[in-house]
């Protein structure tokens, strides 16, 4: 418990990534709020998704939690903000910290994977409708994920 | 005087400052070949203290807890041979104590958490014998899990 500050906070605050920030909740360290900016050339940029992350006792042993709190329609988030990531769950590796994490999550929003879904509707729509998918993503972007 | 080795571990480790080529090439080039070694390591160790590498860099922390190799794993308070590091065939190096955390996860199936190789002892790199026979517990018991698979 003593190290936890040490080892996750020094690197968020002095190494920030663009478009990405966490912040960990006064009460709690191992709670933090999340935004994540839409990657450029995806339905979801121009918005900006709040996020919760949290660390269980067994970090780094056990991966982070990780869920969406924004609205977001990505056939890999389902409608609880339940993210379907490797890393996440069978992937994991103590390797891996707060900010790779975060990363691969912005990486997934860039590159949507219909053929491993989580939300089924959603990658059904995908798969048989692509354009008219995106469409929508754009539109629920525009509607929940608005910059403040 | 005469010693024998009882015991051997691992206190620190060490990398050739190889971003600083050109510093290095003017101190050495002042060497003789096979006669100046010692001069060799003297320059390049004030070279070393003088370019103030931080001593947190990403390199010289374990790969899982962040902490400083000349420092403990987070369960333990003081350094040395109750939490020595290890290096893994692959060459990446741990706290002993937290490379055997992980590979008692299932999630880790007995690989190593920087490259995914699975995870062996470097052979010829000697550790004190309770850690070792952990060692040996833990791929056993992986051996035991993919049986049962």
């Amino acid at each position: 418990m003593a190290s936890l500050p040490k080892r996750i906070i020094k690197r968020l605050v002095s190494d920030p990534v663009p478009g990405i920030t966490a912040e960990p909740h006064e009460d709690n360290l191992r709670y933090f709020q999340v935004t994540i900016e839409g990657p450029q050339q995806s339905p979801y940029e121009n918005g900006v998704f709040h996020l919760e992350l949290f660390l269980p006792d067994d970090y780094p042993m056990e991966a982070p939690k990780v869920r969406f709190l924004t609205k977001i329609y990505h056939p890999n988030i389902d409608r609880l903000g339940r993210i379907c990531l490797d890393v996440l769950k069978t992937n994991w590796s103590p390797a891996l910290q707060i900010r790779t994490v975060l990363l691969s999550i912005q990486a997934l929003l860039a590159s949507p994977n219909p053929n491993d879904p989580l939300a089924n509707d959603v990658a059904e729509d995908w798969i048989q409708n692509e354009d008219g998918a995106i469409a929508t993503a754009r539109e629920w972007t525009k509607r929940y994920a608005k910059p403040n | 005087m005469k010693l024998e080795y009882e015991q051997v571990h691992c206190v620190f480790s060490w990398a050739w400052d190889i971003g600083n080529v050109e510093d290095h090439g003017v101190t050495s080039s002042n060497g003789v070949v096979g006669g100046g070694g010692e001069a060799d390591e003297v320059g390049a160790i004030g070279a070393l203290g003088g370019n103030g590498r931080p001593s947190e860099a990403d390199d010289d922390v374990c790969g899982i807890c962040r902490a400083s190799y000349n420092g403990t794993c987070p369960a333990c308070k003081f350094p040395g041979d109750e939490c020595p590091l290890v290096v893994g065939e692959c060459n990446h190096n741990f706290h002993v104590h937290c490379i055997q955390q992980w590979l008692t996860t299932a999630t880790a199936r007995g690989l190593c958490p920087m490259c995914r190789q699975r995870f062996a002892l470097k052979r010829g790199v000697r550790i004190n014998a309770p850690h070792a026979t952990r060692f040996e517990q833990l791929a056993q018991e992986r051996d035991d899990d993919y049986m049962e698979e």
